[in-house]
């Protein structure tokens, strides 16, 4: 069964706004969902349909086969969902917010009290169990409400912005934690986010989403090939053979690495820097497979110059998510 | 077994959010003190040292009903102040009470953006509903009874140390504590909530809450001015009244209630 899926899903509010538009996903079962946009995109708003706190305008859901819509109370048994507006009290303390949780889900008190410990320390709050809310930093809020949300042992888990106010180590914290919840226990997380770096961490499969529609959807390669099949390469070196330089420039074809069919810069991304004094050049341009890349450092160490930085990334969940939107915009 | 967990886990927390919240204890303890000990005891000193005009009080006493004509001039006083004037007083309470526990409640929630985090347990809205009127209502019939229980305590010692006799509460009681006191506090809690989705903080729905004390106040105004005695047969139809609006509320504010009305635009 999957764990997620939306057919023609769309929400507009009682304004007119469509913050959701004809969204059609699934999600199977273990993936680690990257929900990818910028803030306003629709994220939060596909979430609360998701988990039934939205009615959908049209089309429909369904959470391992449960409707939201109707039976919210079925999904919400199943998931675990933290939001920013999804607050615990700040008048009781860690522990006493997660037993409280706990019997919100019909977990007896012994039990939340395992639990909530167990919790507790996997996120590095245990030594603030007995502090009251009002006392814990924004880190540690968001830790807590990712305990939270973990109470009751759900099957799918709903993070909006789960690392937004960590510092960089509890970030890899809860980083590490959400990929053993999805390799160890199968669980199926849904994490929306517009911090596309820290998605291409631990993301198994990606949304994008601008202006309430899904842009694309698929692993990191998928997308990639999306966009573009090549690979960008940056060279630092001196005594750039000038023939080499025009041909990215100009875009042409050929050179002499024979099997370059029409060439390095075959987008518009090339770039040069000059470092006149020393005659050291940067050159960043695109090429289409690894195998381009030892012909064109041939061509400058033939020429008698020195290479200080040759490196070859393939374009990042970031150059996609522009590359997409540039695209829609131009549409 | 679950749901009931649930709900008490609901009702709990809710009263014990008023206890700690000193400002919102402070309205809780000091308006029933006020109603229920300042405002008797000064009534029973001032009709035990007030020297009584006998011309004025034949007058009223010929105003009612034959079995109080025959009692002496102060034991008329205090059964008069006790039986037909402070029920309407404390009427105060329970509707103060449920209106302070509603507004925290429901409006609390939304100002602290925890009613989402609830939307999210596996309790229906309507069960969640449930839940927080219950809340709101035991506590209100806490501190209602509870009033009335020291009120009886302290005005029958001062009856008692004044005039040698005990106070024994008539059939006005029994109707304002059993029917009276929880069809108000559930008229209280209710409207508080159709209003909460409009509401963006705790101060400004009690604000709100202070208009429901009005008719109450009407009525005290009423009997003081001679418009109206309140006797058992008035509080009893009152109670009918009150009960079935009550009741019509809570049916229909169930029947309609949702997430977007109780989180209105925090959603």
């Amino acid at each position: 069964m999957n764990a997620v899926v939306m057919n023609h899903l769309s929400k507009i509010y009682a304004g007119g706004k469509t913050a959701v538009a004809d969204m059609d996903l699934s999600l199977e079962q273990g993936e680690v969902f990257g929900f990818l946009g910028p803030n306003g995109a629709g994220k939060t708003t596909t979430v609360k349909v998701l988990n039934g706190m939205l009615q959908p305008s049209t089309g429909e859901c369904l959470v391992f086969g449960e409707d939201p819509s109707r039976n919210p109370e079925k999904v919400h048994a199943l998931s675990g969902v933290m939001t920013e507006h999804a607050q615990m009290y700040n008048h009781l303390t860690g522990l006493q917010n997660l037993v409280f949780y706990g019997a919100m889900f019909g977990i007896g008190e012994e039990e939340s009290r395992k639990r909530a410990g167990e919790l507790l320390r996997q996120l590095f709050l245990a030594d603030a169990a007995g502090q009251k809310l009002s006392a814990y930093s924004t880190g540690m809020r968001q830790r807590l409400s990712i305990a939270r949300a973990l109470m009751h042992r759900p099957k799918i888990l709903f993070l909006d912005e789960p690392t937004s106010g960590l510092d960089p180590e509890s970030a890899q914290n809860v980083n590490q934690m959400i990929l053993t919840l999805a390799k160890e226990q199968g669980m199926t997380i849904f994490l929306c986010t517009h911090q596309l770096r820290y998605a291409q961490e631990i993301c198994t499969r990606y949304g994008l989403i601008d202006e309430g529609r899904l842009l694309t959807v698929g692993t990191l390669e998928e997308l990639r090939d999306g966009i573009s099949s090549g690979m960008r390469v940056r060279i630092r070196a001196d005594r750039l053979p000038d023939s080499l330089v025009d041909v990215l420039k100009k875009q042409e074809a050929g050179g002499r690495c024979g099997n370059r069919d029409k060439a390095a810069g075959k987008t518009a991304g090339m770039a040069a820097e000059d470092n006149k004094e020393k005659g050291i050049r940067d050159l960043t341009f695109e090429v289409k497979t690894e195998e381009e890349i030892p012909c064109i450092v041939g061509q400058i160490v033939e020429n008698g110059g020195k290479v200080y930085h040759v490196s070859a990334s393939r374009p990042s969940l970031e150059d996609i998510y522009f590359a997409l939107t540039a695209e829609r915009r131009v549409q | 077994m679950k749901r009931n967990r649930a709900i008490s886990a609901i009702v709990k927390k809710d009263m014990r959010e008023v206890t700690v919240n000193r400002q919102l204890l402070l309205t809780i303890v000091v308006v029933p003190l006020v109603l229920t000990l300042v405002v008797p005891s000064v009534f029973l000193l001032s009709v035990h040292f007030a020297p009584q005009e006998m011309g004025e009080l034949q007058e009223l006493m010929g105003m009612l009903p034959e079995e109080m004509q025959r009692m002496g001039a102060e034991e008329l006083m205090v059964n008069l102040l006790f039986d037909n004037i402070l029920p309407l007083f404390f009427l105060i309470i329970p509707i103060m009470a449920a209106s302070v526990m509603a507004a925290s409640s429901f409006v609390g929630e939304k100002e602290q953006s925890t009613l989402e985090t609830l939307l999210y347990c596996p309790l229906n809205v309507r069960q969640l509903f449930h839940a927080k009127v219950l809340a709101s209502f035991l506590f209100s019939m806490l501190v209602s009874w509870s009033s009335f229980l020291v009120m009886m305590l302290v005005l029958g010692l001062e009856s008692h140390v004044l005039t040698g006799r005990m106070i024994i509460p008539g059939i006005s009681w029994i109707l304002v504590l059993a029917f009276l006191s929880p069809a108000v506090s559930l008229i209280a809690i209710i409207l508080i909530v159709r209003g909460s989705a409009k509401a963006q903080s705790v101060m400004e729905a009690q604000q709100k809450a202070a208009f429901l004390v009005l008719p109450v106040v009407f009525l005290i105004a009423g009997q003081f001015l001679g418009a109206v005695l309140i006797n058992a047969w008035i509080l009893a139809g009152l109670s009918m009244i009150l009960g079935l609006l009550a009741w019509v509320l809570l049916k229909t504010s169930l029947g309609r209630v949702s997430g977007e009305m109780l989180l209105g635009n925090a959603l």
